[in-house]
């Protein structure tokens, strides 16, 4: 053994101990990605460092753009609690997009036709959403205890169900008068705060990063969480410490499901400039599926995907800037996005692989 | 003469880091059996899957018939006759012995498919020559573990194997089986083959082999002929130090009984019979040991005292009071601790540290759950702390990933944890398996410990040594009952290897 292998090895183990090494090999890849994206630019002729830095000015250039870039992130770091909270009790939850509509319905209904106090409406309206999004994560949560349903399966179906019925509802109910293509608007008294003139960050950003934290602190410090790892973690070892699986897969279904539908909710009650929802879900769809891979950069962890979503926002954000002023195609920009997440989710892609093949 | 095949200067460093070999030299004879002797983890498998191919080494040359050979993979190995039974064996279950025998070699045409008959021939001359017999048209899954043992060893000579490599072959077989597999070796070394045997049980070595290579750390601790060598000198190479193997167990008069189990009956996962009416009781005091080969229905007995299985007859007593339905928490509170035959299908979760798993169980008490459900940290890493003083856990931290301690370690946090919940009777399975020397002496002291203490002990064990040297009563089970009942001394080992392998009583032919 060289005395280099030996450093690696000696530094690798340090990194574990600390529990630093999942950190580290996620800066590890951002690079990869980054150099990956810029082997894609160069094979279409485009300046991999003028694009980068335009990609990065567009994100973090100026206060706005950093709101803007959180702004994008508010809705990714729940939809990927969904998934995170899944993964952590064995479950291969994709059914955030479906919850994430439900919430954005529950939140525009009780937002934008029912006159509630100031305060009052602004909690009734994000409960609204939290609760529709955790209502529409029961079915494919009792699907999976009663009768052993695969969630892929079942949450699949639940989003297009979720897809067509947001949009009948949009239509039907509660659309604006006079305006087809969108809902009525949120009322005053169920818009968070803006924070900035300049930007379409709102107080509700506040709002997903405490529910973030608290399910961190659920999950790592209380029994129940335990029991939902646990579950997640080694089914076997669960029953012999008598924790009901069934029970962690529950709470984690409605759990993902509160998150996802406080995203959706996020959109309406917390997002100008429409404070309401677009009758083709233009300003919500893909959320809930962004949330998979913002999961996986993050590493299923709570905390993680606070972080993941705030480099998913600037990729969105700074990609703008990238298109216009490096002249990066557009699709090419979404290309070269792909490409970094993809690179980004492979150790946690290949750490589920090992974990499922192990059992 | 050239040896058959030689080893020189092998080096192997895993990509984690791990040094499994530090520069081994090894020859082999034509018409030689070697038997390659050490504990768990001290490169034996390692060496020889590098042998076989599977594995390559970071560093040395491997000679066949005097010429380097570098093997890619397995295919490379067996090219020069060099073939490798695992312990865990790579058959397919619902095949037909004569399927996995030549599969991978089929004779097959172009179109058609698999000509079976005409492998067959070839496969009945293959089991004559060898004396391995075997059903050639049943499925591999329907036979007991000493003749998927057999089809394992025909499939690797079909393939044109001269040079066989055992690892631990004995670890599942009966004593009759046993003398099979050693007549069988016999016979190949008689017909200029030669053999590599792993094991870790002195008897073994010294009743088959040539030569004993002793392997400790990686390295090469001793070597020596058969002939001439002596078990005590075999174990000081082997554990670099004069063993003490044997637990001290003084006579204890036993109490009441914690444990009555009557007429118990528990199905098996394909919903078929496995425990068929055993009954038994284990008094406060005493060590029951149930001995028997793997497969006989013990895992089933014991995970219905546990909790994690339903029975479906029969009763289980525990205090005076029946056991109906309860699941692995109940029980608990009612005075069982379980150290599971698979501490990492069930009694541990690998991935979480060592606080986290030494509340595995006890994450309901009120003594580490706070308001709202919270878990106490503080009071959860004050009680893991003390658990790794009192049992002697080497851990780097008690917020590491238990994967990363040792079997030996990981097994006595669970140990420690399981007699925290201060029970009345433990039930332990395998409780030493694959664990170093000192663990499995630390173990099996704990365990005379506990009964000592006056609590009721039941200890299953496919190790005869453990159950002989621990049991105060002894019980081998056999296909779901048990053959025989006796004290400690009442039964020998020969008695008991008999009854292991289905002869209820001495002189009955098997």
């Amino acid at each position: 053994m060289t005395l280099d292998q030996s450093r690696t090895a000696v530094l690798g183990r340090a990194l574990r101990f600390a529990g630093l090494r999942p950190i580290a090999e996620s800066l590890g890849t951002i690079v990869l990605g980054l150099i990956a994206g810029a082997g894609l630019m160069l094979i279409f002729g485009s300046n991999p460092i003028a694009a980068y830095s335009a990609l990065f000015t567009g994100a973090f250039g100026t206060v706005a753009d950093a709101l803007e870039t959180l702004a994008f992130a508010t809705p990714l770091m729940l939809t990927a609690l969904t998934f995170a909270v899944g993964v952590r009790a064995g479950l291969f939850n994709i059914g955030a997009e479906g919850q994430m509509f439900m919430g954005a319905i529950g939140a525009t209904f009780v937002a934008g036709l029912i006159p509630l106090p100031a305060g009052i409406h602004l909690v009734a309206a994000t409960g609204a959403g939290l609760l529709a999004g955790g209502a529409w994560a029961l079915l494919p949560a009792l699907l999976k205890v009663w009768r052993g349903v695969h969630e892929v399966i079942s949450t699949i179906m639940a989003n297009w169900i979720a897809l067509f019925l947001a949009t009948y509802l949009a239509v039907n109910f509660l659309s604006e008068p006079g305006r087809a293509e969108r809902t009525t608007p949120a009322l005053e008294t169920a818009r968070y705060p803006v924070l900035n003139e300049d930007a379409s960050l709102t107080a509700v950003f506040f709002v997903a990063i405490t529910f973030c934290v608290l399910v961190y602190f659920y999950l790592w410090g209380t029994r129940a969480g335990y029991g939902i790892r646990l579950a997640g973690e080694n089914p076997g070892a669960a029953r012999y410490a008598g924790v009901s699986a069934r029970r962690a897969i529950f709470l984690s279904f409605i759990i993902g499901g509160f998150a996802a539908g406080l995203a959706g909710a996020s959109q309406i009650i917390g997002r100008p400039p429409a404070w309401s929802l677009y009758a083709t879900m233009g300003n919500v769809v893909t959320i809930g599926f962004d949330g998979i891979g913002v999961a996986l950069v993050g590493r299923n962890h709570p905390i993680g995907g606070i972080a993941a979503a705030i480099l998913f926002g600037a990729l969105q954000q700074g990609g703008r800037l990238m298109e216009y002023q490096a002249g990066v195609a557009s699709d090419l920009v979404r290309a070269i996005n792909g490409l970094i997440v993809i690179t980004l989710a492979v150790p946690e892609i290949w750490s589920l692989l090992r974990r499922r093949r192990a059992r | 003469m050239t040896p058959r095949v030689e080893m020189r200067g092998i080096h192997k460093v895993y990509p984690d880091g791990t040094i499994a070999l530090r520069g081994v030299d090894l020859l082999l004879g034509r018409g030689e059996i070697v038997g390659l002797l050490g504990e768990n983890g001290a490169g034996k498998t390692t060496l020889m899957k590098i042998l076989s191919g599977l594995l390559r080494p970071t560093r040395g040359d491997i000679l066949v018939d005097g010429r380097p050979h570098q093997f890619q993979n397995p295919g490379d190995a067996l090219a020069a006759g060099i073939g490798m039974v695992y312990q865990i064996f790579a058959l397919v279950p619902p095949y037909t012995v004569l399927e996995n025998i030549i599969l991978g070699r089929e004779a097959a045409g172009v179109l058609a498919g698999v000509r079976l008959e005409a492998s067959r021939a070839q496969v009945l001359r293959l089991i004559e020559q060898t004396g391995l017999s075997v059903p050639l048209d049943v499925p591999v899954e329907s036979l007991p573990i000493g003749v998927q043992q057999r089809v394992e060893i025909l499939k690797t000579l079909y393939r044109g194997t001269s040079v066989l490599i055992l690892d631990e072959p004995t670890s599942a077989l009966t004593p009759p089986e046993v003398s099979d597999l050693f007549a069988f070796l016999e016979g190949m070394r008689k017909g200029g083959n030669s053999i590599v045997f792993i094991t870790h049980k002195l008897r073994e070595v010294l009743e088959i082999s040539d030569r004993i290579v002793v392997l400790r750390g990686g390295q090469v601790t001793g070597e020596a002929p058969t002939a001439g060598a002596t078990p005590a000198q075999l174990a000081e190479m082997m554990v670099g130090r004069a063993v003490v193997p044997r637990v001290t167990r003084s006579p204890k008069a036993a109490g009441e009984p914690v444990l009555a189990v009557s007429d118990l009956q528990v199905a098996n996962d394909q919903g078929s019979p496995a425990v068929k009416g055993v009954s038994f009781d284990v008094r406060a005091g005493e060590i029951f040991g149930i001995a028997g080969v793997e497969g006989n229905g013990q895992s089933e007995l014991v995970q219905a005292l546990t909790g994690l299985r339903p029975h479906t007859g029969g009763s289980i007593t525990l205090n005076g009071a029946p056991v109906i339905h309860l699941n692995p928490l109940d029980l608990y509170r009612r005075g069982v601790g379980h150290v599971p035959e698979d501490k990492a299908r069930f009694g541990l979760a690998l991935n979480f540290d060592l606080a986290e798993n030494s509340i595995l169980g006890r994450q309901e008490e009120p003594e580490f759950v706070g308001a709202l459900g919270r878990l106490n940290w503080t009071r959860i890493l004050g009680y893991v702390r003390g658990l790794i003083e009192r049992f002697h856990v080497v851990a780097p931290g008690v917020r590491t990933p238990v994967r990363s301690l040792s079997g030996g370690n990981q097994q006595r946090l669970l140990v420690g944890r399981e007699l925290s919940k201060r029970p009345v009777l433990i039930v332990a399975m395998h409780p030493t398996r694959g664990l170093d020397v000192a663990s499995t002496v630390y173990i099996r002291q704990l365990l005379v410990q506990i009964r000592d203490e006056g609590k009721g002990v039941l200890l299953v064990s496919a190790d005869l040594d453990e159950v002989l040297e621990l049991s105060d009563r002894i019980a081998v089970m056999y296909e779901g009952a048990f053959l025989g009942v006796g004290a400690a001394g009442e039964l020998s080992r020969e008695q008991i290897g008999l009854m292991m392998g289905g002869v209820a009583h001495v002189g009955e032919a098997p």
